[in-house]
């Protein structure tokens, strides 16, 4: 009890004006985290502390407009008709190999997360480009969105950039060297059979020629040319280049990056009305920006009032033979603030109660773990907009085709750490 | 997903709603960028980075610098706090030495707040205090409790990853921003890495003879109470873990590994002929496992949380409830004193004499404060 209190009430109290506001007054999730987090504030003695809600925020200033400028670019590469044209070419081109086909749409979603380490990344950019050809090659929306979001976890983890696995190694003053065949174990044979399980048995089905034809017909009216995959050129210049020149490239951000990128759009050759695709951008991504604005003041509060070191020393409490249910369970769930946040507040310390095993093994795996928290609701970053790109309104039904790819995910992390030390011998 | 939707009132609303938030926690956070006044003890002369290296020259990153000559031939010894403006007694230790030091051979030179911005920030969702106090002679001292970044508004956005220079090593984007792994720096890049070639060029400029660069760490991270020694200055930091050892005073010596790159301990040694060396103490209010976060956390590092994980195994140092300030500026002072006192026999003429430093006992018994001189500080209208 002593323990418990008052930092577990205060967790309870949190997480339960939390639950009541969203769930019974049905307020938006953005309102309900900031009501959650005043009233642990208040509750701590520690009044409506307004720096610290600003603060906290800011913790997130940086996902908010990568988010908002994904966002724009991801509708300017609609209306220019560039996102049909290529569905329609993809699926001329490969609908006769489909397990070619299933693991190359994978892959595909999963480059711009292995370049940028940004699961949100993914999910905007070749997530919105093979939305439309798997949904036409018969994959059912639900199971379209659920391979988009795994994918972009699998190429957020994958290397060669990884940023969880950077922040746990950081954090424990492990340089980011040597980590490249321990993200790819733990990454490709989950890609391989999420593929398989999420894509293939759709596409190998026999189709309709005629009709099918027709369909793609319609989606390639404005051809390809290089005018029109212009905006996708600036894109992977500008991302690439800070990538692979960093010491003569400029570092520009990806929000300015995505910026540029949407407004080479204009230059495609295909009218479209910037204001009103700004406009609409914005507008959708409006409640997850408001979202992760909750969550920052929520978890600053969370920090003040000590109710986040009694979540973690609570999770490093658990006996040793559950403290690997420990990480399957706790660094997911923390990963509801954000995956960067689970891998640093939660990665960092398991990663150095399991010291002993191969560091760079492990925390290769924790980061693969951590990145579950990109799935995990409120925030949900992969996945929401994983269901925005496929057009579902309620996340929920994404995350039910996700669990059992997730647990597969939580399995094989957990398998990885268990046989750190015969990894390290084989890979090492 | 709800979407709310208003009216132009509620809009007008919402919008005076957000000037006002902004307009009380801009002063708060406006507020902390005044610098933390200080009283340097007699002899010494205040320079500006900005002197080694001009480019810095009215630069936010531009820090103070102080010189104490005793006009007696002898060594240089360099100390350096507030690197990361989240490990109070980095800089606490650096501004005992400031204001107490008399120089009787050689000379000292203190940069006590490295990474000036820093100083004037907090990191986000850290939930850190904006300052502590301490009771001294007289009066109160207020100092900033900062973070461990350069502060964005000056370097912003981070890059999605940090590529070392020099080294071509990959870290975080974030780290761009860590004062502690930017050296050598670079003259024409960010203000980290521009405040990180100027403390180069202040090492080689004066021809340091030993560096101290003065850090805490998590009391869950294994390199805490404990002394970082770059290869040249292995002899000399095992000379000192030892004595430090006997006086009841341990400090675990660590070699400074030869593939991490751009920590002073590293780079320091590699590019000036200074014996470089970090220290870390044991800070709970920067530690992941710390409980309810505020200045009396920073002061007293008393904590239920932490409490927990010693009983659990999870802490590299001895921790009995508390780890107060007081204490881990005590460690940092005392043993640079032991440095000082045995680098004449590592380094011929070398010899650097500094009195008028407290001993661990006395500022365990009295606390710091009453090493510190009063001052005159606007920032609290005399609280």
């Amino acid at each position: 009890m002593e323990w418990f209190w008052p930092e577990g009430f205060y967790t309870l109290l949190m997480i339960g004006v939390f639950a009541f506001a969203a769930f019974v007054w049905d307020m938006p999730i953005a309102v309900a985290m900031a009501m959650a987090a005043i009233t642990g504030a208040i509750a701590a003695g520690e009044g409506v502390p307004l720096r610290h809600q600003v603060e906290g925020e800011f913790g997130y200033v940086d996902t908010i407009l990568i988010i908002a400028t994904a966002m724009v670019f991801m509708k300017v590469i609609q209306r220019t008709g560039l996102l049909e044209s290529i569905a329609a070419w993809v699926i001329r081109k490969f609908r006769g190999y489909p397990v070619l086909l299933s693991l190359g749409i994978m892959f595909i979603i999963m480059v711009p997360g292995m370049i940028t380490g940004s699961s949100t990344a993914a999910v905007l950019t070749t997530g919105a480009l093979v939305a439309p050809v798997m949904m036409e090659l018969g994959v059912p929306m639900l199971q379209t969105a659920a391979a988009i979001s795994m994918g972009a976890l699998f190429g957020m983890i994958a290397p060669p950039i990884s940023i969880p696995a950077m922040i746990i190694g950081a954090g424990v003053d492990i340089p980011y060297v040597g980590f490249g065949m321990p993200l790819l174990i733990c990454t490709v044979p989950l890609a391989v059979i999420c593929s398989l399980w999420l894509i293939y048995p759709y596409v190998r089905k026999p189709r309709d020629e005629a009709s099918l034809e027709a369909q793609l017909a319609k989606m390639s009216r404005v051809p390809m040319s290089l005018r029109l995959f212009l905006t996708v050129i600036v894109l992977v210049v500008l991302l690439g280049g800070e990538r692979t020149l960093p010491l003569y490239w400029p570092s520009l951000g990806m929000p300015l990056s995505f910026l540029l990128a949407s407004a080479s759009g204009l230059l495609s050759g295909v009218r479209w009305n910037p204001i009103e695709t700004v406009t609409e951008a914005i507008d959708e991504a409006l409640p997850v920006m408001g979202i992760l604005m909750g969550v920052g003041m929520f978890i600053q509060i969370m920090t003040l009032t000590g109710v986040r070191g009694f979540v973690v020393v609570s999770a490093l409490a658990l006996p040793s033979w559950t403290l690997y249910l420990g990480i399957a369970i706790s660094m997911p769930l923390f990963g509801a603030v954000s995956s960067f946040g689970s891998a640093s507040v939660l990665g960092v310390p398991f990663l150095m109660a399991l010291l002993g095993q191969n560091e760079i093994v492990v925390a290769s795996a924790l980061s693969l773990v951590a990145s579950l928290g990109d799935l995990m609701p409120p925030t949900a970053l992969a996945g929401i907009f994983a269901a925005q790109v496929v057009g579902e309104k309620n996340y929920f039904k994404v995350l039910r085709h996700c669990m059992l790819p997730a647990l597969l995910t939580v399995c094989w992390g957990i398998a990885v750490i268990l046989m750190a030390k015969p990894i390290a011998k084989l890979i090492f | 997903m709800r979407s709310s939707r208003g009216t132009a009132l509620t809009a007008a609303a919402l919008c005076v709603a957000v000037a006002l938030i902004c307009f009380v926690s801009a002063r708060s956070f406006l507020a902390m960028r005044l610098p933390d006044p200080v009283a340097p003890a007699q002899g010494f002369e205040r320079y500006n980075l900005s002197h080694w290296f001009p480019a810095l020259k009215g630069s936010p990153g531009d820090s103070d610098v102080y010189i104490q000559d005793s006009g007696v031939p002898g060594g240089t010894v360099f100390i350096m706090g507030g690197t990361h403006p989240n490990e109070p007694s980095g800089y606490m230790a650096a501004v005992v030495y400031l204001e107490r030091a008399k120089v009787t051979k050689g000379r000292l030179i203190v940069m006590p707040f490295a990474n000036a911005t820093a100083m004037g920030h907090n990191s986000p969702q850290e939930a850190s205090p904006q300052y502590f106090s301490l009771d001294v002679d007289g009066g109160t001292r207020w100092f900033r409790y900062g973070s461990r970044a350069t502060n964005p508004v000056y370097q912003w956005p981070a890059p999605d990853i940090y590529i070392h220079a020099q080294s071509g090593q990959k870290l975080d984007g974030g780290s761009k921003s860590n004062l502690n792994r930017a050296y050598p720096g670079v003259p024409d890049d960010s203000l980290t890495q521009q405040v990180a070639y100027g403390i180069i060029q202040l090492l080689n400029k004066e021809k340091v003879d030993l560096a101290f660069d003065l850090h805490e760490a998590s009391p869950e991270y294994p390199v805490v109470n404990a002394i970082v020694a770059h290869n040249r200055a292995m002899e000399l930091a095992a000379m000192v873990s030892m004595e430090l050892e006997m006086a009841g005073i341990p400090m675990r010596l660590e070699p400074s590994p030869v593939n991490f790159r751009g920590l002073s301990h590293r780079e320091w040694g590699d590019h000036s002929d200074a014996l470089a060396i970090l220290m870390e103490t044991g800070n709970p209010s920067q530690g992941r496992l710390r409980g309810k976060t505020d200045a009396a956390l920073a002061v007293t590092g008393k904590d239920k949380a932490y409490l927990k994980a010693a009983a659990l195994g999870r802490l590299f140092i001895p921790y009995e409830g508390d780890q107060t300030l007081d204490l881990r500026t005590a460690r940092h002072v005392t043993s640079m004193k032991m440095f000082m006192d045995m680098l004449g026999d590592v380094k011929e003429g070398g010899d650097v004499e500094v009195e008028g430093i407290p001993s661990f006992d006395d500022m365990m018994e009295r606390g710091i404060g009453a090493f510190l001189s009063p001052v005159e500080d606007d920032r609290f209208d005399g609280k």
